[in-house]
């Protein structure tokens, strides 16, 4: 308020008051205006629909392509005996003394291709549940300095007064049923199980010189136990369980079968049924699946594309229909309606 | 508490008072960063982001990293203080070149030169002409031997002229500029140690500048911030607009909606823990919790869900609105090249409100008008003189009478000459040039010399006068000084040549004829100043008496009395100046044009058919401004316009008359008529003082409204009324009497004319011209209200998005408030992923500005908050869930099974986020300038740049998961199919209601883009064009039309109006539903 007045300023600079010419600063910028006009928006209806249905024909294909075995057992598993009840399911997985071996048998529906993945399924578990997801210290699993680093894995961050090296629930809680394969009686499939943990989680994640310690020490065992002697990046069950899952259902890779798998083929699964899902009513399964571009069988995408292109060209057509039948009233310059009454103004 | 002034004494008074340092800033170095967040949380959703973001430290709630919230509230914070400092520094550097100017003062004697901090209380100042005044002052001398100085007052409203001549007593400093009760006593040797009062006339103000006065010195009384004007420096209250206001509400509404799924989630939260989270032994859930255990999960809840409501909304509308100030500032085509100024945005936080406004309220003079005074007609004893073809100086007949030395014309002209307070300046080549305060004393003077009768000089008491080339000089006697309320002025001269004391007086016909020598036949002169008034001329009477020399020497003794007096001086002054005036010999009336700026009957009728409701608010007197008002298109005459007049002199006659113009006005406001109401400051403030709740029903009713004679504290009481009823009012005009309107109203707009920057220094907009306003509110208002509709919306929209996605997953990952999204991806998600490409929504257009110019009915459709209101949010409130599930249910169904690991399937969700977005501000845009296409798949191109970096770097959360993703077939499709699902239904509901039910928007953008027919029709220009002959031919070939202007108020009885009604013509059809918007509106707002 206080500063020099302008009035004292002459004619000479009045020209300097000009503003500066600019197509911005004038917002003259040239622009493109599209309106939502009858002819583009079906036309964008249609090509979307030309677009879709292809793909999700492709992609359903490519979904049908990948050859997929699955197989719960989590109740098969369990004597007769014992699967009455819940507690008594319980009672079985928990008591160490118990037979928990189980043997089943697949049927190759058609030819697999190697490499064939298996994978565990557990359903009804929540991997990405707050108390469980945050339940991890990054920074112990990477260097061997931080072992005492070990705060967000409560409750499962020290036993006996030590700190536990995988500390936290998921550690802790590591998927503990294993897998052999035999095929058409007693000819023995190999899995691979290395390289079936990411890359980065080898090289990064999970550091080469911290060893597992003090781990399942305590008087509640949750899962697995870890070879002392193999260094966390060389564990690769224990990476591969702990890139949650973001779903309460999920598989996690259990390894390779890198042979050819022919149609009818009969493999014999025998398993140790060990880890507890019981007492949340949780189920397991295991799967043999082919993978191609797509990914495993997922019929969604191609599903979703074909209804999507569906929809879009039915819309196209009710646009055209109605287009025809009735058209835009925007042609009619009489609905502006301050142009219906040319009064005195 | 009284300060005593020793004049020009600096040991004594030095360390008592501040030095001259004026500082208007608001923080220093040492306190800017407490005193700026002190500010900034005393904001409520500062607080709320504050505690959010403590919460957040507490590890066993919180979701996610705390710098997901700390880092936007941090960014937000340093982009508020960094604004505000550098407000600061601009205002550091101003007050640092005021503060260093060099200045004159005397010190022992001496003239010497010092800055202007470095003056102390008792300096005595010395000013050349045009310097500006460093500090108050009580003026000591000047170089006017009459002690006479003239100032220009820039900020303050203050009288313009000053006489005067120990130790100063004055009051404490306070900001009552029209107040100073000082006294001054001064020393020996003078003898006379008498007390001598000083008033504020006797005071230099900081801020005035000298002008027409080659020096004066005075004494410092106030300096640095305790000057009149840095007291009343307040900080003005910021004003908050409507969209604003709606902002805040709708925050409000999200709040409580966060609260209660809160409150749903928390609950089912603790109840699925204790169902089921119980027995899973892998969560490992103690059997006996902290007594605070409950309370967990909705805190967490409530972690989760604060990024509802957009922390950045804040930052992102302040930057916009900055912008869309600098739009106005740039503006070429409000550019005024005859006074060299362009507009200017003095507020910028207030653009969106042009375009919402309801009623402007203008001043006449200098605002509609040129205030550039030419002298058109005379009537001189019964004769007029000057018509159409020409003024009344070329006029041969007044010519010739001149010539003759006719002694009505003589002595009418001699008035002309004398009876003003204008000052004659000779420069050295000879010419004379006149320095005056009122416009209309300089076109009368300029005249009289165009006439031959010249005022030549006036020195002392003495003033010359060449007439016809002979020298007549005249003694000044007295000045009987022009006050509004006395409405005449009056000069007590005597004739050198035979010694005769004569009065001569000008004013007002309602203050001058009454006081005619009874003989007198005034008739002819009162409709002499009705047909000029008729023309819209502003007109003066003049008179004058011969004095007896007894007469005049017993009231002289009475006017000296009367001058001195310190108690109610105005007032006395006023009964003693009546007792001289009366008896007076009219001798005549002059017509003084007052031209009508460019444009503005177009400006006007524009505005006024995009729904704005116009008030004229004057001092001039009611015929002037009625004829103005018809000249501008402000009313239309009869038949099509009717015109209702309140008056009366008595609270009685007031309220009748008040009465049956309510009654008129409630019975036409269903009919399409132009209605307007005429009200003059008498009858004003007896409404708004005994009447208020009928004179607000009027003004809600009234359409126009033209007020005359009102003072500048109506003008602001007006504007009061009108906003409480909550109606958006802009308040316009150039002088120093629109001050108090422009800061009351909504917006002030100011015009930088003749009459100083007064008005545009208060103003929130200042432009220099009255046409630009058309441009101010149509062209920015309009696109500033839909920028930052679409931008508020938007925001809470993407915020809206993000957090529905979290609750959707908080379903499947056991109600345990978990967050999908990482902490590093959240906090960008509101920074920089999505408020980038809303940005440049700055340069949205939804109409060219010439098709907003030709139909300005469009601003009314965005009155009201059309396109942002409840209902419009709803629908963004709709599209975010609708969009949250399309994103969270395909990239949960597209990622399952081994694919679905939290990593991925997170930023498998906030890609789709981002793509939605690009798409969805790509579809809301309406016109893409190069800008915009940079902008919004720049962003989108820069979301997955800065996503690679971040899976470059081994130890973030994020390593390889975007390189992982991008090479998976399945990710693209994904993202293809969120976009197509996502947009697809809105494009064609959009599509349906464009061509369907399409807003008047819509079509014009039809129209103007496709060149349909539309654009032919609706031009109002060559409409306006025959109107405003329609109206010339009326004020100049009919000045009797009055009659018929008036005849309603002849008519009481409603049938009798309603019939006179019978040939109107139906009014446009934006009248009646507006009223019935406005209704609905005010409805709302009172809900």
């Amino acid at each position: 308020m206080a500063g020099p007045s302008s009035a004292a300023a002459g004619s000479a600079d009045r020209n300097s008051n000009r503003p500066k010419y600019s197509q911005f600063s004038q917002q003259e910028l040239s622009a493109c205006q599209p309106i939502v006009t009858p002819k583009l928006v079906i036309t964008v209806f249609t090509v979307i629909g030309i677009i879709f249905i292809p793909l999700g024909i492709a992609s359903l294909s490519a979904s049908n392509d990948v050859v997929e075995i699955s197989d719960r057992y989590e109740t098969e598993c369990i004597p007769a005996e014992n699967r009455t009840t819940k507690d008594a399911k319980i009672q079985f997985i928990q008591n160490s003394q118990s037979d928990k071996t189980c043997t089943r048998s697949l049927t190759v529906p058609k030819h697999m291709k190697p490499p064939i993945y298996v994978y565990y399924q557990l359903d009804n578990y929540y991997q990405n549940h707050r108390r469980y997801v945050k339940s991890i210290s990054d920074q112990q699993l990477r260097s061997p300095g931080s072992e005492n680093d070990t705060s967000s894995c409560k409750p499962e961050n020290e036993e006996n007064g030590a700190s536990i090296v995988p500390c936290g629930l998921i550690a802790w809680s590591l998927f503990n049923d294993t897998y052999s394969f035999t095929r058409n009686n007693n000819v023995s499939l190999t899995v691979n199980k290395t390289d079936i943990s990411w890359k980065s989680d080898r090289e990064h994640k999970f550091g080469k010189d911290v060893y597992p310690k003090n781990f399942q020490n305590g008087s509640l065992i949750g899962g697995a136990t870890l070879k002392s002697s193999i260094p966390l990046s060389g564990q690769e069950d224990l990476m591969v369980w702990m890139r949650t899952a973001a779903m309460p259902t999920f598989r996690k890779l259990y390894g390779r079968i890198e042979v050819d798998l022919q149609a009818n083929d009969v493999i014999e699964v025998s398993l140790n049924n060990t880890y507890n899902v019981y007492s949340f009513n949780g189920k397991k399964s295991i799967v043999l699946s082919t993978a191609n571009w797509i990914g495993g069988k997922n019929d969604f995408l191609g599903v979703a594309y074909i209804t999507v292109g569906a929809i879009c060209f039915f819309l196209a057509a009710c646009f055209t229909y109605i287009y025809l039948k009735k058209p835009s009233r925007l042609q009619d310059p009489s609905y502006l309606t301050w142009n219906t009454n040319p009064g005195p103004l | 508490m009284k300060r005593y002034v020793y004049i020009n004494d600096d040991d004594s008074t030095k360390d008592l008072y501040c030095d001259n340092r004026i500082s208007n800033r608001k923080y220093t170095i040492v306190n800017f960063l407490p005193k700026n967040l002190w500010e900034q949380f005393s904001r409520f959703m500062n607080q709320y982001f504050l505690l959010i973001a403590c919460l957040q430290l507490w590890s066993l709630i919180t979701p996610v990293n705390p710098a997901s919230t700390w880092g936007p509230l941090i960014f937000i914070f340093a982009v508020s203080a960094t604004k505000e400092a550098w407000d600061d520094y601009n205002r550091y550097l101003s007050d640092k070149k005021a503060n260093e100017k060099e200045v004159w003062v005397l010190r022992h004697g001496i003239k010497k030169h010092i800055q202007a901090q470095d003056i102390h209380v008792g300096n005595l100042v010395w000013l050349c002409e045009n310097d500006e005044v460093p500090c108050d002052l009580v003026l000591i001398g000047t170089s006017d031997p009459q002690g006479l100085c003239y100032v220009e007052t820039a900020a303050l409203d203050g009288e313009t002229d000053l006489k005067t001549r120990g130790v100063i007593e004055c009051p404490s400093p306070d900001k009552d500029i029209r107040r100073f009760d000082a006294n001054l006593r001064l020393f020996p040797p003078f003898i006379d140690n008498d007390i001598c009062s000083l008033t504020i006339k006797n005071t230099l103000l900081q801020s005035c500048y000298l002008r027409n006065t080659e020096w004066a010195c005075g004494v410092a009384v106030y300096t640095g911030n305790e000057t009149k004007l840095g007291m009343s420096r307040g900080v003005p209250e910021p004003k908050l607009t409507a969209v604003d206001a709606m902002i805040d509400k709708l925050t409000g509404a999200i709040f409580v909606f966060q609260l209660v799924v809160v409150i749903v989630l928390g609950i089912a939260g603790d109840v699925w823990k204790e169902t089921e989270a119980i027995k899973r032994w892998y969560v490992k859930y103690p059997p006996e919790g902290q007594w605070y255990e409950l309370l967990i999960i909705p805190l967490r809840f409530e972690l989760l869900c604060s990024i509802m409501i957009p922390i950045s909304i804040k930052v992102s509308l302040d930057l916009v609105k900055s912008l869309y100030a600098k739009f106005i500032d740039w503006d070429i085509e409000m550019y005024d090249p005859e006074s060299g100024t362009s507009s200017h945005a003095a507020n910028t936080a207030i653009s969106e409100d042009l375009g919402q406004v309801e009623y402007i309220l203008t001043d006449k003079t200098g605002t509609l008008t040129e205030n550039r005074m030419i002298f058109r007609r005379c009537c001189i004893s019964g004769i007029s003189y000057g018509n159409e073809s020409g003024d009344a100086i070329k006029d041969v007949d007044l010519q010739n009478a001149v010539s003759t030395s006719s002694p009505d014309v003589i002595r009418f002209l001699s008035i002309m000459a004398i009876c003003n307070t204008v000052v004659p300046t000779k420069s050295k080549s000879g010419t004379i040039s006149y320095k005056a305060q009122s416009q209309d004393e300089d076109a009368l003077v300029n005249a009289a010399a165009n006439l031959h009768m010249a005022l030549v000089s006036k020195s002392g008491n003495m003033i010359e006068i060449n007439y016809n080339g002979s020298s007549v000089q005249y003694e000044l006697l007295d000045t009987l000084e022009f006050t509004s309320d006395r409405k005449r002025m009056s000069v007590v001269v005597r004739d050198c040549q035979n010694g005769k004391v004569i009065l001569m007086s000008k004013g007002a016909d309602e203050a001058i004829l009454p006081y005619s020598d009874p003989g007198q036949h005034t008739k002819i002169f009162s409709e002499a100043v009705e047909q000029y008034a008729q023309l819209g001329l502003r007109t003066l009477c003049l008179a004058w008496r011969e004095l007896m020399e007894d007469e005049y020497r017993e009231w002289s003794l009475m006017f000296k009395e009367a001058n001195s007096t310190l108690v109610d001086r105005e007032w006395r002054l006023a009964e003693v100046c009546q007792r001289l005036e009366h008896n007076l010999e009219i001798l005549g009336v002059t017509a003084i044009e007052d031209r009508l700026q460019d444009g503005v009957p177009e400006t006007i009728e524009m505005l006024r058919k995009a729904g704005v409701y116009f008030w004229m608010l004057t001092g001039d007197k009611q015929n002037t401004a009625i004829q103005i008002a018809l000249s501008c298109n402000l009313i239309s005459p009869e038949p099509k316009g009717q015109l209702l007049l309140i008056d009366g002199k008595t609270e009685d006659e007031v309220f009748r008359s008040l009465e049956r113009v309510l009654l008129t006005m409630r019975i036409t406001t269903s009919e399409p008529k132009d209605v307007a109401f005429v009200v003059d400051g008498w009858a004003l403030e007896i409404a708004l003082k005994h009447h208020r709740k009928a004179f607000t029903e009027l003004a809600i009713l009234s359409r126009t409204a033209i007020c005359c004679r009102v003072t500048p504290s109506q003008k602001a009481q007006l504007v009061e009324l009108l906003k409480s009823c909550d109606y958006k009012t802009l308040a316009i005009g150039d002088g120093g009497n629109d001050v108090r309107m422009i800061q009351q109203a909504d917006i002030g707009v100011g015009i930088s004319g003749r009459e100083g920057l007064q008005a545009a220094r208060a103003a929130d907009y200042s432009i220099g011209k009255f046409r630009f306003l058309k441009r101010l509110i149509l062209v920015h208002g309009h696109y500033s209200y839909n920028r930052t509709a679409f931008l508020s919306q938007y925001s809470f929209y993407k915020s809206l998005l993000i957090c529905f996605i979290q609750i959707l997953f908080s379903f499947i990952s056991g109600v345990s408030g978990a967050s999908l999204f990482n902490s590093v991806s959240l906090m960008a998600y509101n920074v920089f992923y999505t408020s980038i490409p809303v940005m440049v929504s700055v340069l949205d257009k939804d109409l060219s500005e010439k098709t907003v110019m030709q139909h300005p009915q469009i601003l009314f459709y965005c009155h009201a908050g059309r396109l942002l209101n409840p209902s419009t949010f709803a629908g963004w409130f709709g599209r975010s869930l609708f969009h949250a599930i399309v994103v969270f249910v395909i990239s949960m169904h597209a990622y399952s099974y081994e694919k679905s690991e939290m990593e991925e399937v997170a930023m498998v969700a906030l890609s789709g986020c981002i793509w939605l977005q690009a798409f969805v501000v790509a579809l809301e845009t309406n016109s893409f300038t190069i800008l915009q296409h940079l902008a919004i798949w720049g962003n989108l191109a820069a979301f997955y740049i800065i996503n690679w970096i971040l899976s470059a770097l081994p130890a973030s959360g994020m390593y390889t998961i975007m390189f992982r993703l991008c090479r998976q077939p399945a990710y693209w499709l994904t993202m293809l199919l969120i976009v197509a699902a996502g947009i697809g239904p809105v494009l064609a509901l959009k599509y349906f209601r464009y061509t369907y039910t399409p807003s008047k928007i819509n079509i014009l953008q039809q129209a103007e883009r496709l060149g349909g027919p539309i654009l032919s029709l609706g031009n109002i220009e060559p409409q306006s064009r025959s109107f405003e002959k329609e109206v010339s031919s009326l004020s100049i070939t009919l000045p009797k039309s009055r009659n018929s202007v008036y005849e309603p108020l002849l008519l009481d009885s409603p049938n009798s109006t309603g019939r006179s009604l019978g040939t109107v013509t139906p009014f446009d059809f934006l009248q009646s539903s507006s009223r019935l918007s406005s209704i609905y509106s005010r409805d709302y707002k009172t809900n």
